[in-house]
């Protein structure tokens, strides 16, 4: 009887061991989900003397990318970005300038807004993703192309330019794809952060802009990039080469995205 | 009681011998060492991340940052995640100077100044460098039945790790030196029924490498 017991035991134990080892392999090759989650500190700067709106509409504050899986030994994913990128914006641009407004409805489109210098709608055109399985590199990474639009409360457009950030993170014992993509993408978001703060006075209409605003003063004053940074010089040397090689100069990111994104580098430019 | 303690005396020294081979070397050039220590300032250590096809490790930037605290507890290492949200944006990878010089302009802006000086860092440390998979071989089989589970086989690897730390002084806005480590080590996993790991600490030997040379450096005490 003692050995029966210890019998179905053991039956029992294999087939638990089986069931979980087959659940781990189904569930490598089904899908991942990244509902990207973070904490983004708010930018250590004087803030900008304007009152801006902000209007994201529903493609932004829902924004989620999905890829599905090219074979059967991939898995598709699906990121989810809208709630982090809402909050780092809200969080960035509410210490960029000195009163950020939240906007009750689209500009000009017959809303009553609240009246101000300007409203930016933020718009993600592309996001592109690699994990080490996709480039055998052992770094996670994430790349977004932002789409900008300056306008008045009327909804005549002031600028609209593009923007490109990038993040990512290496790989680390113990932690998962999805946990190392999400770390990625809040990079990808801080720098997004960090890229709006140090350029948007750069933009050559917001720049135009901000003279009118401000004849008398100096828009160098505004946040900038006044280091050389990886960027500058990632410029420089793109520069100088394109020179020597003849060919025209394109803005070239900090980071060099990984092969399966280089495509997509030259897509930053202002308006 | 003899033979318990013989037998973990025996467990003791087979995990120690199952420890695989490390090789490192450690180089240096460094100026204008503060002979009397730090005082009360902070020390900073922060990874690089401009490279496209590599990260200094974060796991890696705290394990060196530990060594020196734990070592001196009157060397204050700010944690660098701490340190980069106190600053942002203006140490992100997109915007981290690259030069000492550049401290000069990045300390023009008021609140960033009022912040460096709140936190008292003396010097700044960048760390750049990775842990990499130089090769590896052998296979591995495992298997499940009614009467049991077990692996047998034998896989064996690589790694090499490489890094350079380089100190900026802040008061002076200058560098004041450079250090570099790299360890090389092979480990194995042999496996008759149960995987056997014989892991060797490739990072762990160069966080202690530069760890213990960033003492030198900081610490009044080594």
């Amino acid at each position: 009887m003692g050995s029966m017991i210890s019998g179905h035991r053991i039956s029992y134990l294999c087939r638990a061991i089986m069931a979980i080892v087959i659940a781990g392999i189904l569930a490598a090759c089904g899908s991942q989900q990244v509902t990207v989650k973070g904490d983004f500190p708010a930018p250590l700067m004087e803030p900008m003397p304007l009152r801006i709106g902000i209007w994201y509409d529903e493609e932004f504050a829902t924004h989620e990318f999905f890829d599905d899986a090219a074979g059967r030994s991939e898995a598709s994913w699906l990121v989810k970005t809208g709630e982090a990128q809402v909050q780092m914006w809200d969080t960035v641009l509410g210490s960029m300038f000195v009163e950020l407004v939240p906007m009750r409805g689209e500009p000009g489109g017959g809303e009553m807004n609240e009246v101000v210098d300007a409203i930016l709608v933020p718009h993600i055109d592309e996001l592109q993703y690699a994990i080490p399985l996709h480039t055998n590199v052992k770094v996670y990474e994430i790349w977004l192309r932002y789409r900008f639009d300056l306008m008045r409360n009327n909804g005549d457009e002031i600028a609209s330019w593009t923007m490109t950030s990038y993040g990512k993170t290496p790989t680390a014992f113990m932690r998962s794809d999805t946990d190392a993509v999400n770390l990625a993408a809040v990079m990808a978001l801080r720098d997004a952060g960090a890229n709006f703060i140090t350029n948007f006075a750069r933009v050559p209409d917001v720049n135009n802009w901000l003279e009118q605003r401000f004849p008398s003063s100096n828009t160098a004053q505004f946040p900038q990039t006044n280091v050389e940074t990886a960027q500058d010089q990632a410029q420089s040397q793109s520069q100088s080469q394109s020179q020597s090689e003849n060919t025209t100069a394109v803005a070239v990111e900090t980071q060099e995205p990984s092969p399966a994104m280089a495509e997509d580098t030259s897509a930053e430019d202002g308006s | 009681m003899i033979t318990h303690r013989f037998y973990a005396a025996l467990i003791l020294a087979s995990v120690t011998m199952l420890t695989g081979c490390v090789t490192s070397t450690v180089d240096e050039m460094v100026f204008n060492e503060p002979t009397m220590g730090i005082g009360d300032s902070t020390v900073v250590i922060l990874g690089r991340r401009h490279a496209s096809d590599y990260e200094t490790e974060p796991d890696f930037v705290e394990c060196v940052g530990k060594h020196v605290s734990s070592r001196d507890s009157t060397i204050e290492v700010i944690g660098e995640l701490e340190f980069v949200n106190a600053l942002y944006p203006w140490f992100e990878p997109r915007t981290a100077p690259l030069r000492p010089e550049d401290i000069e302009k990045l300390m023009a802006q008021p609140p960033v100044a009022a912040k460096m000086a709140e936190l008292k860092t003396e010097y700044m440390i960048w760390i750049d460098g990775s842990t990499v998979r130089t090769n590896s071989a052998g296979s591995m089989t495992c298997g499940i039945g009614p009467g049991g589970a077990g692996c047998f086989g034998f896989g064996t690897w690589g790694d090499d790790s490489d890094y350079e730390a380089t100190i900026w002084d802040f008061t002076d806005r200058a560098e004041v030196g450079r250090l570099n480590t790299t360890a090389t080590g092979q480990s194995y996993m042999p496996a008759v029924i149960v995987p056997i790991p014989i892991i060797a600490p490739v990072q762990g030997t160069a966080c202690d490498g530069l760890g213990d040379q960033l003492l030198q450096f900081l610490s009044s005490e080594y």
